[in-house]
């Protein structure tokens, strides 16, 4: 019997079946195991906990503890590989596959610069600023197969990335984002909900200075004639044909960059976004200006 | 002489012995134990029983399936598909307190919480005992569960 | 013989299509023979891909006799989905679960007034040996793995089984005609009598639930509702597979039932990532 409108005679069925009510509902037969007991001569013997010593009794030892030998996990001698890792920055990673495929399913719009308000907008990607995660890590995974030309803004691009996405005549830059304007990016309407005005992006740590100035990484930091300097010095070594992106007919959307202080595309720091009447109030007062243009 | 005395008498005088013997368990008379105690255990006999022990039925009381609560029972329960999204059906449960609203635990995790909820309120100063109680019992899951209890393969 | 023979296979009906009803029965002396009827066609946001929508008649509430306005389509991914008895059912378990907190107590050794002294020595009485009046073992004594007092039973269905509820319920009530669509819900009179004489002559089942887009129904079936207890009026945000299954029969207004559909194919077609992550407590 093939399976062909399963939907309908099901629903045909029922018209011939007493009313579906709160007393004749049930659930598949066998989809419940309930927790058994054993019974008879030697069934509830032991009740599970073996024969004698610690688990019998109840007392069980700590884990790691050998009863008084040195331990293993103190026998063997110690290399702090991941000594201090919970001050360090960590960059949860997102591969160029699924970007690829974020792009093919229409989950990120391309018509807009790409950062990473959009790319948790789609659902895909998550990362947590509280847990010293501080941005995208872009993978070279699926580099061979990228298609898409965009403008993204990430925060840490390998070599084989920038050139990848360079191919295509697209645009990549890495920006830092403090844990702050972080958490604003990852859920910007309870932000908004909140009444406050929007913050100034912080600068980057001492040890992320040099990363983030250095035109080979992208930075945003970086001097805009240097960039262009390793565009074409990346385009040599991994031999392709740079796209002159000046005379793109998208120049508008690959040259979108954001002010270093600025958190939000199109929004400004100081704004304060009014979600109920939807407006935006603009500070006015002098003191003010000068605190957000600084 | 002493010998046919008696013989003459026993001849002369029978006395009639009437060997009584208690064969039954009705002809003993019941010594009566533990006067004035009202016996629970029935000792009259078998069937039929008397009336006087018959338990009444009880009046069959049906309970009004259509009060307002029952009969609207369950609303609100996904407001967060049909409303506008912005609440959580656990926000409507507003006849559950809220220290155990949406909580699903042991009784040591529900502990903590409603310790921690209400020791900000006046309760330990008004209701002393039952904070006392409160904490004495957490302290007794704390060891159990710290200390006598295998502790399970760990989430990750 | 053969002619027999096709004869009663004939009368046997043996197809290999079931007869498919996409509407609900109808009674034709309520149908009008003017071409008075509104055939109302949707723009869908979301258009039926494989199944056509199901069309249902449009009722009304202002006479006691019965008249279709008109046609209304319904989207079969709501309206005519897969039946599933067993998520119905997980459904109405987790609503009967997740607000169940059990208040049963008892009082422990620890907790029963008194028992600090130890009754009799240890040796030397002949008796067995206690520590406490108040062990479980005495009359009057404390209970042993008794219940505690805050029990709770809350855990939270997966996002879309509870869509899957609210689908497969709409799906049986509109398969089994116990889902009516009326234009509005305006009586001519606050009488109750009206309102179950209605019910009565259109053969809905006794208990009628009655499901608004608004928050606030008309006054009249509002007074008439209140007094009858098995007829009750919620809106559609209220609307739950509990509900539905209690009363016999459904009422959606025109405007609750596209609402219904807008809500349900909304989440059908959106990422639900965040709404299928396990539930947290400092989440709500």
């Amino acid at each position: 019997m093939g399976s062909r409108q399963v939907i309908e005679k099901s629903l045909t069925l029922l018209r011939s079946l007493p009313r579906v009510s709160l007393n004749n509902i049930r659930d598949n037969p066998g989809s419940k195991r309930t927790q058994k007991r054993g019974r008879a001569q030697h069934g509830g013997d032991k009740h599970g906990c073996g024969n004698k010593g610690s688990g019998q009794r109840q007392n069980f030892m700590r884990i790691g503890y050998e009863t008084g030998t040195n331990p293993f996990y103190l026998r063997v001698p110690q290399e702090h590989y991941y000594k201090g890792h919970h001050y360090r920055r960590q960059y949860p990673p997102l591969s160029l596959r699924i970007l690829q495929e974020m792009i093919d399913t229409d989950r990120v719009d391309v018509t807009a610069p790409i950062d990473i308000a959009s790319i948790v907008k789609t659902g895909l990607y998550n990362f947590f600023p509280d847990q010293k995660h501080f941005g995208i890590n872009l993978t070279d995974e699926g580099a061979d197969t990228f298609e898409a030309k965009i403008n993204i803004e990430v925060q840490w691009a390998s070599e084989l990335v920038i050139a990848a996405i360079e191919k295509k005549g697209g645009v990549i830059s890495t920006a830092y984002y403090d844990p702050h304007s972080l958490f604003l990016l990852k859920n910007p309407k309870i932000f908004f909900e909140s009444g406050q005005a929007i913050p100034r992006r912080m600068i980057p740590p001492q040890d992320a200075i040099e990363y983030y100035t250095s035109a080979e990484n992208r930075g945003y930091l970086a001097d805009p004639d240097q960039i262009s300097q390793a565009r074409i010095k990346l385009a040599q070594k991994y031999g392709y044909q740079l796209p002159i992106i000046e005379n793109d007919s998208d120049y508008n959307i690959l040259s979108e960059r954001k002010d270093p202080r600025q958190i939000f595309y199109g929004l400004e720091p100081g704004w304060v976004i009014n979600l109920k009447d939807e407006c935006i109030l603009k500070p006015k007062d002098e003191e003010l200006l000068r605190f957000y243009s600084l | 002489m002493e010998w046919l005395g008696s013989t003459i008498l026993k001849t002369l005088w029978k006395p009639t012995i009437n060997s009584v013997r208690t064969r039954f368990h009705a002809d003993k008379t019941r010594l009566v134990r533990r006067y004035g105690y009202r016996e629970l255990l029935w000792r009259g006999g078998l069937m039929p029983r008397i009336g006087a022990r018959k338990l009444p039925i009880p009046e069959y009381r049906p309970a009004n399936v259509w009060t307002e609560r029952r009969a609207l029972f369950g609303q609100n329960d996904y407001i967060d598909i049909l409303g506008t999204g912005a609440l959580h059906p656990v926000k409507t449960l507003y006849t559950v307190p809220s220290w155990i609203r949406g909580v699903s635990g042991e009784e040591y995790h529900v502990l903590l919480r409603k310790k921690k909820m209400w020791a900000k309120t006046g309760s330990p100063q008004t209701r002393p005992t039952k904070w006392k109680e409160l904490e004495k019992r957490m302290g007794y899951l704390y060891r159990k569960l710290n200390r006598k209890t295998k502790t399970g393969p760990s989430p990750d | 013989m053969v002619t027999l023979l096709i004869n009663a296979i004939k009368r046997l009906q043996v197809s290999t299509l079931l007869p498919i009803r996409t509407y609900v029965s109808v009674n034709p002396q309520s149908i009008p023979l003017d071409n008075s009827l509104v055939v109302t066609k949707k723009e869908w946001k979301f258009p039926p891909a494989y199944t056509k929508p199901r069309e249902v008649w449009i009722e009304n509430l202002d006479t006691l006799e019965e008249k279709k306005l008109g046609l209304f389509e319904l989207h079969p991914s709501v309206y005519a989905t897969t039946p599933r008895i067993d998520i119905i059912h997980r459904n109405v378990v987790w609503q009967r679960k997740y607000r169940w907190v059990s208040w049963a107590h008892t009082k422990t050794r620890a907790e029963v007034r008194g028992g600090g002294k130890k009754p009799w020595p240890q040796k030397g009485l002949g008796r067995a040996r206690h520590g406490s009046i108040r062990s479980p073992l005495f009359r009057g004594g404390g209970v042993a793995h008794g219940p505690r007092s805050g029990k709770t039973h809350f855990f939270m269905l997966p996002f879309h089984l509870r869509i899957q509820g609210l689908t497969s319920t709409l799906s049986t009530k509109l398969a089994q005609d116990d889902l009516h669509i009326v234009k509005d819900l305006e009586l001519p009179s606050d009488e109750p009598d009206f309102l179950l004489d209605l019910i009565e002559s259109r053969n809905w089942g006794p208990s009628v639930l009655i499901v608004d887009d608004s928050d606030l129904a008309p006054r009249n079936i509002t007074a008439a509702a209140d007094a009858i207890a098995h007829v009750n009026i919620m809106p559609v945000y209220g609307l739950n597979v509990y509900s539905m299954l209690k009363h016999d029969t459904l009422i959606l207004t025109l405007s609750a039932a596209a609402k219904i559909e807008e809500r349900i194919l909304q989440h059908l077609h959106s990422i639900t990532t965040d709404k299928e992550a396990s539930f947290k407590l400092n989440q709500v």
